[in-house]
């Protein structure tokens, strides 16, 4: 069944939750079959209930399938051994409270069997590039959410995994801490690794994945290529520098011509997760200074903004 | 001490835990078969259930050190942080102030002593109890609903790794607050105790461990010496202790085995606590100075072969003769009986025959091919004659008494032919020591040292044995006949035998009479019985014709080696006996043993905190593994309840199992309760509905069996402290070999059920 290029394939795969007595309560995944290749980040998308959690929680053998097939790495969901190559960060970060993050990280590495050495040496990359330098010697239990999730993603990064299981990986993230996940994920497909995305936090799966999977009420409704699925093909954009009125109204003419009589030429705007970064950026540069919204205005090109995101 | 110690059966144990492992390990093998027919699709669930277990024997098999020990490392932390520790402050508190309220006894010291060691295991095993017991069933429960097992399962950790690694450091845990709680208890008991009561400034150190080693076999004689289970019942409703009659037959006697210098020492340490009975005031005297009880040292292999023999009416001469070692007697009394046999054969009952039975191959054929001397035939004849006695059923059958009696005359003839043999090889030695007085109120046991050479006033056919042996020595060497006369240093050579001077010249005076009456020959330098026959017979009969009494008013004073001559074979065989007229004497098998060398009170005291340690592991083990199947409460309460049936309950459930309480069935009561009735009378109901009651009782009784076998005995675990604060050493094969053998049997099956339960089980179940 496994092929070269697929890390995960899954076939036909359904789970149906009972209740103690055995009957059916709720059908959670309805007959899935989908393919994440190696090396690609993969976006598995869909509100709340869809089954995207339940998916995930199978392939890592945390639920038995209904029925259906599920190959990891060439190995089955059931078999621990796949779990050597894998890292998974879940929805919530459920870790031990009790420790502090040098000794998570420790913790976490032992169960790898890592040597002393390679638990350090990893431990201190890891502290470093999640940022949590500062808090490694303080206990879970007095972190924010940013820092649980981030020292969640440091534990799943433990034993450098070939396929990266994100559960709502932004989710409790600030926006510096959005970005800095989105930029960990694309070094991690640039570094080779596959990367399993589940989200609804659609702007960040967008970003950053390759191809997505949209699920809804357990069953996959559509899978592709981002660019595949997001083009709008009946419309064409431009994207210029800043244009006088004059312009303006000569390129209106020219689209007229064209059979396009009434075309939207408006001035682009940023996101706000950029002007939220570009704020914090310069507030860094010049402490106590209030800016104003002339000053703030995006002056980056917007293909500009666009190409930072990727 | 109302305990009777007895060494754990290993073998018998391990059979048992096999047996029993064998019959869950089927029940769960087919709940699972079942499991996956129904939910894998009929036949298909068949390679499903196969693979599932193939991969959970390999996950066993395939456990990492590594990761079981950054898991019990992550459980100890956890435990340390949520200051389970704490724990050993409320410890410190009571020591601090426990001291106010034990009493002090100046006139039982021991019992002092004993307060405070009870005190202090006592308060240990509870307050690390219920900490444990928390912590081990809510552990897993709480890793899963924090889902922080999550990140566990999703490494390459085994289940059964996270069970033994939960296990482990649970574990840890406990037996760290246990070795602090013990260090300080120690401690504590050595500043409580008064320096006198420690041996310190001569006084008699009471916190010190001895060393029992208690009688293998202890059995009563009756009033005519007969051999009985217990001895009598005096109408104490503690029926612990039986009791001898003073001034006559009766005796209780212990068997000791393994009895060499290097098992004991070179001296014979006694010590005994019997309890003191009156049916009459008694003398002045023995109203301040007790009752006089005597101990006796014997070989006695007739005793070891024929005791039994001979407990039914129909063989009871033949068997007095063969416990006196008159064989030919015994043989000709046996031939009348043979003879009866053909004759009134429905004379002999059923019972009798098969008590002849049981004694003649269990205990005569047995002991006679253990002697050297080859008694193959006569042992062949005893195996016989018993086999042929237990055919022995119905009353009315006259053709299996036929059988047992050509096998009695058969026996008979083989006695008569080997009767001389028989009672040259099977000395009786009786060794009675000094008095010794047991008062109805005493402090503390009576104990007294014995050297291994004793000294002893000889009956008449130790005598006989013993004048048989020097002159036969001498005669042997060439030193009691020169020529054809009694040698002229045959007196300085009895005198170094240790034979007073005027006894030896009665012996040569005796010889000489008897060499002049042609009895005994003597001629080249040899002397000899006429018509070939023994030494042994000659001395019996001139011991028996009062020709041998000593002229010493000692009587004769022999010497015995306690090894050599009483336990040649490393049997020693004690018998206590009350020698007061119209008193009793109570004992059990505790009650008298020899005491070794004293331990250190540090040894025991470690032993008894071992017993406890393995007692909070096994909880920490059923815990874990509840908490594997159910959630935190739940598995609290399971916990909770095995822990105190087998704590208070399980040696009641033996006694219903083994018969020992009296009363019917479970429902069969309910049902007396209500109609208020009683077992005399039975319940009021038809009999169709009792066989229907008591059907049900029976499976009722099937599942109480079940229960018992699921159930830790953990009276195991405690019974190590009572040792200890009586002041005995723990035994290894009594108390620590059953409680480890208990923790352990009970670990294997546990580790592979809650591995087994944690891998089957949606962790993420809705």
């Amino acid at each position: 069944m496994q092929t070269q290029e697929n890390v995960i394939e899954i076939r036909n795969l359904s789970k149906v939750y009972r209740d103690f007595w055995g009957r059916k309560k709720v059908q959670a995944v309805k007959s899935l079959s989908l393919d994440v290749k190696r090396g690609e980040v993969f976006g598995l998308l869909g509100p709340n209930g869809s089954g995207k959690t339940t998916t995930i929680k199978m392939l890592l053998g945390l639920l038995f399938p209904t029925s259906g097939e599920i190959s990891i790495l060439g190995k089955k969901a059931s078999d621990v051994a796949k779990n050597e190559r894998i890292g998974y960060l879940p929805e919530e970060s459920y870790l031990y409270r009790f420790l502090n993050a040098d000794e998570t990280l420790d913790f976490y590495g032992r169960l790898f069997n890592m040597s002393a050495q390679e638990r350090n040496q990893r431990a201190d990359e890891l502290i470093k590039l999640v940022g949590l330098d500062q808090a490694r010697r303080r206990q879970l239990k007095e972190y924010s959410k940013g820092m649980t999730r981030r020292i969640g993603l440091a534990q799943a990064l433990i034993n450098n995994p070939d396929l990266v299981v994100l559960d709502e990986p932004t989710s409790g993230l600030d926006p510096i801490g959005t970005r800095e996940m989105k930029d960990l994920i694309l070094k991690l497909r640039d570094e080779g690794k596959t990367v399993l995305l589940c989200s609804h936090q659609l702007a960040d799966v967008q970003d950053v994945s390759d191809r997505i999977a949209v699920m809804f009420q357990g069953e996959l409704k559509v899978m592709g290529s981002v660019e595949e699925l997001l083009e709008l093909r009946e419309e064409t954009e431009i994207r210029t520098g800043n244009l006088s009125e004059e312009g303006i109204a000569e390129i209106r003419a020219v689209l007229k011509k064209h059979g396009m009589p009434d075309p939207s030429i408006q001035k682009p705007r940023a996101d706000l997760e950029e002007l939220f970064l570009k704020t914090v950026r310069e507030s860094g540069e010049r402490p106590g200074r209030r800016f104003t919204a002339e000053e703030m205005a995006a002056t980056q090109p917007a293909a500009e903004a666009d190409a930072s995101k990727k | 001490m109302d305990f009777n110690p007895t060494p754990f059966n290993f073998v018998s144990g391990f059979n048992s835990w096999l047996q029993l492992v064998g019959i869950i390990g089927a029940i769960a093998i087919g709940l699972g078969l079942l499991g996956s027919f129904l939910y894998g699709g009929g036949a298909n669930g068949l390679p499903v259930f196969l693979k599932g277990l193939v991969s959970f024997f390999k996950e066993i098999v395939t456990v990492s050190p590594g990761r079981i020990w950054a898991l019990t490392a992550l459980t100890v932390k956890e435990c340390v942080r949520r200051k389970a520790l704490l724990v050993f402050v409320v410890f410190a508190v009571l020591l601090m102030f426990g001291g106010w309220f034990l009493p002090e006894s100046a006139e039982r010291a021991e019992l002092e002593v004993s307060n405070h060691i009870a005190f202090v295991l006592t308060t240990i095993s509870w307050l690390i109890l219920p900490v444990v017991i928390f912590l081990s069933c809510w552990g897993i429960p709480e890793d899963i609903r924090l889902r922080s097992l999550h990140t566990v399962v999703t490494k390459p950790a085994r289940r059964v790794e996270v069970v033994l690694g939960r296990m482990f450091g649970y574990g840890t845990m406990a037996i760290t607050i246990l070795i602090l709680m013990g260090a300080v208890g120690y401690v504590w008991i050595q500043r409580q105790v008064p320096d006198d009561m420690k041996g310190i400034n001569g006084g008699t150190n009471l916190l010190t461990c001895r060393v029992p080693v208690y009688g293998d076999f202890f059995y009563f004689l009756d009033r005519e010496g007969l051999p009985s289970r217990t001895g009598l019942n005096v109408g104490d409703a503690w029926k612990f202790r039986s009791f001898v009659e003073g001034n006559t037959r009766s005796r209780a006697v212990w068997i000791f085995n393994d009895i060499f210098p290097e098992t004991i020492g070179e001296s014979l340490r006694l010590e005994s606590r019997f309890e003191a009975f009156r049916t009459i005031k008694g003398s002045e005297q023995s109203m301040t100075s007790g009752l006089e009880a005597q101990y006796t040292l014997l070989q006695d292999t007739r005793e070891e072969a024929f005791s039994s023999f001979g407990v039914g009416a129909s063989f009871r001469e033949a068997g007095e003769a063969l416990r006196e070692g008159n064989f030919q007697n015994a043989s000709q009394l046996l031939s009348t009986v043979a003879e009866r046999m053909s004759s009134a054969p429905l004379d002999f009952s059923p019972i009798d025959c098969r008590q002849v039975a049981i004694a003649s191959v269990q205990e005569s054929a047995y002991v006679l091919r253990k002697i050297e001397k080859g008694f193959e035939d006569v042992a062949k004849a005893f195996e016989e004659f018993g086999f042929a006695a237990s055919e022995v059923i119905d009353p009315e059958d006259e053709a299996s008494r036929g059988k047992m009696s050509i096998a009695c005359a058969a026996l008979a003839d083989v006695l008569n032919e080997r009767g001389d043999d028989l009672r040259e090889a099977m000395p009786r030695i009786e060794v009675p020591l000094e008095p010794f007085e047991v008062h109805e109120f005493h402090e503390g046991d009576a104990y007294e040292t014995y050297p291994r050479e004793l000294t002893y006033t000889a009956n008449n056919e130790s005598t006989a044995r013993f004048l048989t042996r020097t002159i036969t020595d001498l005669n042997d060497l060439g030193k009691a006949v020169k020529g054809s006369e009694l040698s002229a240093d045959l007196l300085s050579d009895l005198e170094a035998a240790n034979i007073e001077t005027v006894n030896a010249e009665l012996v040569i005076e005796v010889l000489q009479a008897e060499i002049e009456a042609g009895k005994l020959l003597a001629a080249d330098g040899k002397l000899a019985v006429a018509d070939n026959g023994r030494f042994l017979q000659v001395f019996d009969r001139l011991v028996r014709e009062e020709r041998l009494i000593s002229q010493d008013p000692a009587g004769w004073v022999l010497k015995a080696d306690l090894f050599k001559d009483l336990a040649p074979h490393g049997a020693l065989r004690i018998q206590v006996a009350c020698l007061d007229d119209q008193m009793y004497l109570g004992m059990a098998r505790s009650d008298m043993f020899i005491r070794l060398k004293d331990n250190s009170f540090f040894v025991g005291y470690s032993k008894a905190l071992l017993n406890i340690g393995l007692m909070l592991c096994l909880v920490i083990v059923l815990g874990v593994t509840a908490s594997c199947i159910v959630k935190g409460p739940v598995s609290f309460f399971f916990t909770l309840t095995m822990f105190v049936i087998g704590q208070f309950f399980h040696s009641f459930m033996t006694r219903i199992l083994m018969g020992q309480e009296k009363g019917s069935g479970m429902i069969e009561s309910a049902m007396m309760i209500v109609q208020h009735r009683s077992p005399s009378t039975g319940i009021d109901t038809s009999e169709r509905s009792m066989q229907m009651i008591q059907a049900a009782d029976k499976v009722n009784l099937g599942l109480l069996h079940a229960a018992s076998n699921i159930i830790p005995d953990f009276s195991n675990f405690t019974s190590a402290a009572i040792y200890i604060e009586n002041g005995f050493d723990v035994p290894w094969a009594s108390s620590v070999l059953p409680a480890i053998a208990t923790f352990v049997g009970f670990l294997v099956p546990c580790v592979i059920i809650g591995a087994a339960c944690l891998k089957f089980r949606e962790l993420e179940a809705k």
